[in-house]
Protein backbone atom coordinates (compact mmCIF):
# COMPACT_ATOMS: atom_id res chain seq x y z
CA UNK A 1 0.00 0.00 0.00
CA UNK A 2 1.31 3.64 -0.59
CA UNK A 3 0.35 7.34 0.40
CA UNK A 4 -0.59 9.72 -1.57
CA UNK A 5 -3.14 13.14 -1.52
CA UNK A 6 -6.26 13.51 -3.30
CA UNK A 7 -5.46 16.22 -5.81
CA UNK A 8 -8.87 15.61 -8.48
CA UNK A 9 -11.43 13.34 -9.85
CA UNK A 10 -12.01 11.70 -13.13
CA UNK A 11 -15.41 11.69 -14.29
CA UNK A 12 -16.13 9.84 -17.27
CA UNK A 13 -19.00 10.09 -19.98
CA UNK A 14 -19.70 6.14 -20.83
CA UNK A 15 -18.03 3.27 -18.51
CA UNK A 16 -18.06 -0.42 -17.82
CA UNK A 17 -20.60 -0.95 -15.71
CA UNK A 18 -19.13 -2.46 -12.76
CA UNK A 19 -17.77 1.23 -12.34
CA UNK A 20 -21.01 2.35 -10.70
CA UNK A 21 -21.26 2.60 -7.36
CA UNK A 22 -17.35 4.65 -6.57
CA UNK A 23 -15.28 7.57 -8.27
CA UNK A 24 -12.37 7.92 -9.92
CA UNK A 25 -9.49 9.84 -8.02
CA UNK A 26 -6.55 11.63 -9.39
CA UNK A 27 -3.71 10.62 -6.61
CA UNK A 28 -0.25 12.05 -6.12
CA UNK A 29 2.00 9.56 -4.23
CA UNK A 30 3.87 10.86 -1.44
CA UNK A 31 7.60 11.84 -1.84
CA UNK A 32 9.16 11.24 1.15
CA UNK A 33 9.04 14.98 2.89
CA UNK A 34 5.53 14.36 2.67
CA UNK A 35 5.76 11.13 4.81
CA UNK A 36 7.89 13.73 7.25
CA UNK A 37 4.64 15.61 7.85
CA UNK A 38 5.57 18.38 4.85
CA UNK A 39 2.50 20.29 2.78
CA UNK A 40 0.52 18.92 -0.18
CA UNK A 41 1.88 21.47 -2.06
CA UNK A 42 4.48 21.25 -4.14
CA UNK A 43 3.72 17.82 -5.46
CA UNK A 44 6.31 15.23 -5.48
CA UNK A 45 7.59 14.30 -8.62
CA UNK A 46 6.20 11.00 -10.37
CA UNK A 47 3.52 9.27 -11.76
CA UNK A 48 0.30 10.32 -11.06
CA UNK A 49 -2.61 7.69 -10.24
CA UNK A 50 -5.70 7.15 -10.78
CA UNK A 51 -7.53 5.15 -7.90
CA UNK A 52 -11.17 3.95 -7.84
CA UNK A 53 -12.54 5.01 -4.45
CA UNK A 54 -15.87 4.12 -2.62
CA UNK A 55 -14.58 5.31 0.31
CA UNK A 56 -15.54 8.66 -0.39
CA UNK A 57 -11.87 10.79 -0.05
CA UNK A 58 -11.88 14.46 -0.44
CA UNK A 59 -9.87 16.59 -1.99
CA UNK A 60 -6.65 17.42 -0.31
CA UNK A 61 -6.94 14.02 1.72
CA UNK A 62 -4.04 11.63 2.36
CA UNK A 63 -5.50 8.14 1.30
CA UNK A 64 -3.61 4.87 1.47
CA UNK A 65 -4.25 2.97 -1.91
CA UNK A 66 -3.42 -0.51 -2.99
CA UNK A 67 -2.16 -1.10 -6.55
CA UNK A 68 -2.18 -4.39 -8.86
CA UNK A 69 -4.29 -7.27 -8.63
CA UNK A 70 -5.09 -6.95 -4.89
CA UNK A 71 -7.25 -4.21 -5.98
CA UNK A 72 -9.95 -5.60 -7.14
CA UNK A 73 -9.95 -8.30 -4.51
CA UNK A 74 -12.66 -6.58 -2.67
CA UNK A 75 -14.99 -7.28 -5.38
CA UNK A 76 -17.32 -10.38 -6.64
CA UNK A 77 -17.42 -9.17 -9.54
CA UNK A 78 -14.76 -8.15 -12.48
CA UNK A 79 -13.89 -4.58 -12.56
CA UNK A 80 -11.19 -3.20 -14.55
CA UNK A 81 -8.84 -1.02 -12.03
CA UNK A 82 -5.37 -1.83 -10.85
CA UNK A 83 -5.45 0.37 -8.20
CA UNK A 84 -8.13 1.23 -5.15
CA UNK A 85 -8.72 3.59 -1.78
CA UNK A 86 -8.32 1.12 0.77
CA UNK A 87 -8.05 3.29 3.71
CA UNK A 88 -8.23 7.48 4.88
CA UNK A 89 -5.80 8.02 6.68
CA UNK A 90 -5.89 10.05 10.14
CA UNK A 91 -2.40 10.33 11.06
CA UNK A 92 1.34 9.57 9.77
CA UNK A 93 3.85 9.39 12.13
CA UNK A 94 7.10 9.21 10.41
CA UNK A 95 10.65 9.82 12.21
CA UNK A 96 13.17 7.53 10.17
CA UNK A 97 16.67 7.55 12.25
CA UNK A 98 18.60 10.04 11.70
CA UNK A 99 21.23 9.52 8.55
CA UNK B 1 10.58 -10.93 0.99
CA UNK B 2 11.90 -7.64 1.57
CA UNK B 3 14.38 -6.62 4.33
CA UNK B 4 13.06 -3.40 6.09
CA UNK B 5 13.43 -0.81 8.50
CA UNK B 6 10.38 0.20 10.57
CA UNK B 7 10.42 4.20 9.94
CA UNK B 8 6.61 4.55 11.61
CA UNK B 9 2.98 3.89 11.83
CA UNK B 10 -0.36 5.14 10.00
CA UNK B 11 -3.67 5.16 11.49
CA UNK B 12 -6.71 5.15 9.25
CA UNK B 13 -10.00 4.43 10.91
CA UNK B 14 -12.06 4.16 7.78
CA UNK B 15 -10.69 1.53 5.82
CA UNK B 16 -10.97 -1.89 4.19
CA UNK B 17 -12.23 -4.20 7.12
CA UNK B 18 -9.70 -6.40 6.80
CA UNK B 19 -6.97 -3.89 7.75
CA UNK B 20 -8.57 -3.59 11.75
CA UNK B 21 -6.97 -5.42 14.36
CA UNK B 22 -3.52 -5.03 13.04
CA UNK B 23 -0.96 -1.99 13.08
CA UNK B 24 -0.03 -0.72 9.83
CA UNK B 25 3.46 0.19 9.35
CA UNK B 26 5.93 2.37 7.19
CA UNK B 27 8.51 -0.08 6.45
CA UNK B 28 11.32 1.57 4.17
CA UNK B 29 13.18 -1.24 2.30
CA UNK B 30 16.63 -1.78 2.79
CA UNK B 31 19.26 -2.97 0.55
CA UNK B 32 22.45 -5.74 1.61
CA UNK B 33 24.26 -3.21 3.01
CA UNK B 34 21.22 -1.97 5.07
CA UNK B 35 20.90 1.22 2.62
CA UNK B 36 17.75 2.89 1.94
CA UNK B 37 16.54 1.50 -1.08
CA UNK B 38 12.87 3.02 -2.52
CA UNK B 39 10.61 4.70 -1.19
CA UNK B 40 8.83 3.74 1.71
CA UNK B 41 5.79 1.21 1.54
CA UNK B 42 2.99 0.44 4.03
CA UNK B 43 2.50 -3.00 5.30
CA UNK B 44 0.48 -4.70 7.92
CA UNK B 45 2.20 -5.51 11.24
CA UNK B 46 0.99 -8.72 13.63
CA UNK B 47 3.98 -8.54 15.34
CA UNK B 48 4.77 -5.07 17.01
CA UNK B 49 8.55 -4.32 15.59
CA UNK B 50 9.76 -1.33 17.21
CA UNK B 51 10.90 1.82 15.24
CA UNK B 52 13.54 1.01 13.68
CA UNK B 53 13.68 -2.67 13.60
CA UNK B 54 14.37 -4.22 10.77
CA UNK B 55 11.84 -6.66 9.60
CA UNK B 56 10.81 -8.98 6.28
CA UNK B 57 7.55 -8.03 4.76
CA UNK B 58 6.40 -9.84 1.87
CA UNK B 59 4.73 -8.35 -1.22
CA UNK B 60 2.25 -11.40 -2.08
CA UNK B 61 -1.15 -10.79 -2.08
CA UNK B 62 -1.78 -14.13 -1.10
CA UNK B 63 -0.03 -14.80 1.88
CA UNK B 64 -1.56 -11.63 3.12
CA UNK B 65 -5.21 -12.61 2.28
CA UNK B 66 -4.41 -15.64 4.18
CA UNK B 67 -3.03 -13.59 7.17
CA UNK B 68 -5.87 -11.59 7.28
CA UNK B 69 -8.22 -14.38 6.75
CA UNK B 70 -10.23 -12.28 4.65
CA UNK B 71 -10.46 -13.56 0.91
CA UNK B 72 -11.25 -10.33 -0.33
CA UNK B 73 -8.92 -7.70 1.04
CA UNK B 74 -6.94 -5.38 -0.96
CA UNK B 75 -4.01 -5.64 0.97
CA UNK B 76 0.08 -7.06 -0.43
CA UNK B 77 2.49 -6.31 2.33
CA UNK B 78 2.44 -7.62 5.44
CA UNK B 79 5.14 -8.18 8.11
CA UNK B 80 6.34 -11.68 8.41
CA UNK B 81 9.38 -11.83 10.47
CA UNK B 82 11.35 -9.33 13.09
CA UNK B 83 14.94 -9.95 12.46
CA UNK B 84 16.65 -10.39 15.56
CA UNK B 85 20.68 -10.27 14.48
CA UNK B 86 21.42 -10.07 10.69
CA UNK B 87 24.64 -12.52 10.01
CA UNK B 88 26.44 -12.85 6.97
CA UNK B 89 28.15 -10.08 4.47
CA UNK B 90 26.25 -6.87 5.25
CA UNK B 91 26.07 -8.44 9.32
CA UNK B 92 28.47 -5.31 10.20
CA UNK B 93 25.74 -2.70 9.51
Amino acid sequence: MRLGHVIGTVTLHTADEALKGGNLLVVQPFSRGHFAGAPMLPLAKGNTVVVYDNLGAGLGQVIGFTEGAEATMPFTYPIPIDALNAALIDSVSYNPPAA
Amino acid sequence: MQLARIDGTVTATVCHPSMRGCRTVICQPLDAEGRDDGPPVLAVDPHGAGLHQRVFFTTDGSATRDFVRDPHSPLRNFVLAVVDAPTGAGSQR
